[in-house]
């Protein structure tokens, strides 16, 4: 699976793009900027409130699952925002080489006028398979991960992104806790700061 | 600059971008070609780099003595072409300043209302603008 993207796909292969072994979603840059864009109402989350409020949802509430939305949730449910579904190498915050694109996708809609000078959440998530100690560690490190190659290596201005990891705690679909779908990498517009 | 990106171009750049039309190229097409031009080399030689530090961009630097010539050449090219569409980013609201105030009077500035209004206008927008609008990749 490894070697999936840069097995040495031919430019013919590359041109025509579109084949039913893609593993990903064919996403377009527009398609991020329309769900992203025309950020209203001023949000008072940070991001690090945010992130502890996962950690603390999991000292008040231990046992096998989150009891349900994140105190905070609220403030961010209404705002725009981007699911995306990045791949990672197994437990670890590397992202794989299929993910690359779509990461490219983020910041070529990051670089234009519709989306710059707004602050984004980067925040990864988990399913509720496994520890959720651990699953929210790990998505700590996931989204610090996306951040940082938005940053360095497509040079996404840093005051704009920060990363919080959510674990398990928010879970997209409640009553499929351990689903795919859960897991996901979710940009949310938190407006002008 | 050319630790930017550990990009690539390739057949496809050049042959499918007619020679009179907006030379850049955006983050993710750089990454498809790149997957094409590099993609041998970095299962060879970069399997455990990552894309968060510059991880892949800086393999391919150290190992560039062993990296094909292919990927060597088009990172080189590829980078450019980044960095002019950086560049045409940073340059396209002074160029368009007076199409913008003659064609999008009372647009408020900010959140790419102005680029949405060029857009639009865009057969009564001069060509210096419309030609900064695609190099920026704009449209």
């Amino acid at each position: 699976m490894k070697k999936y993207l840069f097995a040495g796909l031919s430019a013919a292969v590359l041109a025509v793009c579109v084949s039913g072994a893609s593993a990903q979603t064919q996403l377009n840059r527009n398609e991020i900027i329309n769900s992203l864009q025309g950020a209203q109402q001023k949000v008072d989350v940070s991001a690090d409130e945010l992130q502890k409020a996962a950690f603390e949802n999991i000292q008040k509430y231990p046992g096998a699952n989150s009891p349900g939305n994140l105190p905070l949730w609220d403030k961010l449910a209404s705002l725009r925002q981007f699911n995306v579904e990045i791949t990672f190498d197994i437990n670890s915050a590397r992202i794989r080489p299929e993910s690359y694109e779509t990461i490219g996708l983020i910041a070529d809609a990051l670089h234009t006028p519709y989306l710059q000078g707004q602050t984004f959440f980067v925040v990864g998530h988990t399913s509720a398979d496994g520890p959720r100690d651990f699953n929210l560690e790990l998505s700590i490190k996931r989204a610090k991960s996306v951040r940082d190659a938005l940053v360095t290596t497509f040079r996404v201005p840093g005051e704009y992104l920060e990363a919080v990891g959510l674990g398990e705690e928010q879970l997209r679909d409640p009553s499929k806790p351990d689903a795919q779908i859960n897991r996901r990498v979710q940009l949310i517009n938190v407006g002008y700061r | 600059m050319r630790r930017m990106i550990f990009a690539f171009a390739t057949s496809i750049l050049l042959v499918s971008t007619p020679a009179a039309f907006a030379q850049t190229v955006g983050f993710a097409e750089a990454i498809k070609i790149l997957s094409a031009s590099c993609g041998a080399d970095i299962n060879k030689y970069c399997k455990s780099a990552t894309l968060a530090n510059n991880g892949i961009g800086q393999c391919l630097d150290q190992n560039q003595a062993k990296v094909s010539q292919k990927c060597n050449a088009d990172r080189a090219v590829v980078a450019t072409l980044i960095q002019e569409r950086l560049a045409a980013q940073a340059a396209a609201p002074k160029i368009c300043q007076r199409d913008a105030a003659q064609r999008c009077k009372g647009v408020k500035p900010g959140a790419g209302h102005i680029l949405r209004c060029l857009l639009k206008a865009q057969r009564s927008v001069s060509k210096k603008c419309n030609t900064a609008i695609d190099l920026a990749g704009y449209r």
